[in-house]
């Protein structure tokens, strides 16, 4: 896919109905046609109000064909503190887990992949200058 | 002064500089290429651009950049 077309207005709208498709899917598949036609109805209509709410600076950003660095900035830090919330939650929700007697599944998993990941991230990005 | 590990906010003259030009914040976001808010961001001292936006404003402006975006005069700057 090309650079330009992640950017393109169009690109978040029809990602979010594919979702809500692949989500119907999955819930058929495991019994639950019904919560799957609600998730692709939300998605659909997520989908809509990011493709029509062009004059906000939020959904512009957010769409990506109004990104400016300001934004991308912007966006940086929304993902890496959204990434802190839900380490926190991960590492809470395991503590729970366990104390619980339970195994800690797969929340001991969740956070082996976040850990790992962004020690590899801040070791390729430091590679990267 | 410790710019390596806040976000640190330049105090700048961009307003003044396009209040004397009589453009607004619309026509100088089009010209280069980014948004009003980001233009007002700037202006009002909640962002400072990137080296390259910083170079075409001052090119904008027919001045330097250090013209356009002035130290703190106690030499540490605003941080976010």
């Amino acid at each position: 896919m090309s650079f330009d077309a992640l950017h393109s207005k169009w690109f978040l709208p029809g990602f979010s109905v594919v979702m809500g498709l692949v989500m119907l899917a999955a819930a058929s598949y495991g019994g639950r046609t019904g919560d799957g036609i609600a998730m692709l109805v939300v998605m659909t209509v997520v989908g809509a109000a990011i493709l029509l709410g062009g004059r906000s600076e939020t959904i512009r950003g957010l769409r990506g064909d109004g990104r400016d660095e300001r934004m991308a900035l912007i966006d940086l830090r929304a993902t890496a503190y959204s990434g802190l919330v839900l380490i926190i939650v991960i590492i809470g929700m395991f503590i729970y887990e366990i104390a619980q007697g339970h195994s800690g599944a797969p929340y001991m998993l969740l956070g082996a992949v976040s850990g790992i990941s962004y020690i590899a991230f801040v070791v390729l990005l430091r590679l990267r200058g | 002064m410790d710019m390596t590990s806040k976000l640190y906010i330049m105090r700048n003259r961009i307003r003044e500089r396009r209040a004397q030009r009589g453009a607004s914040q619309a026509q100088l976001a089009e010209a280069l290429g980014v948004s009003r808010q980001t233009i007002n961001a700037i202006e009002t001292e909640r962002y400072t651009p990137s080296l390259p936006l910083a170079f075409a404003l001052a090119a904008y402006f027919n001045t330097t950049v250090e013209d356009l975006f002035l130290p703190d005069e106690k030499g540490d700057g605003r941080v976010l």
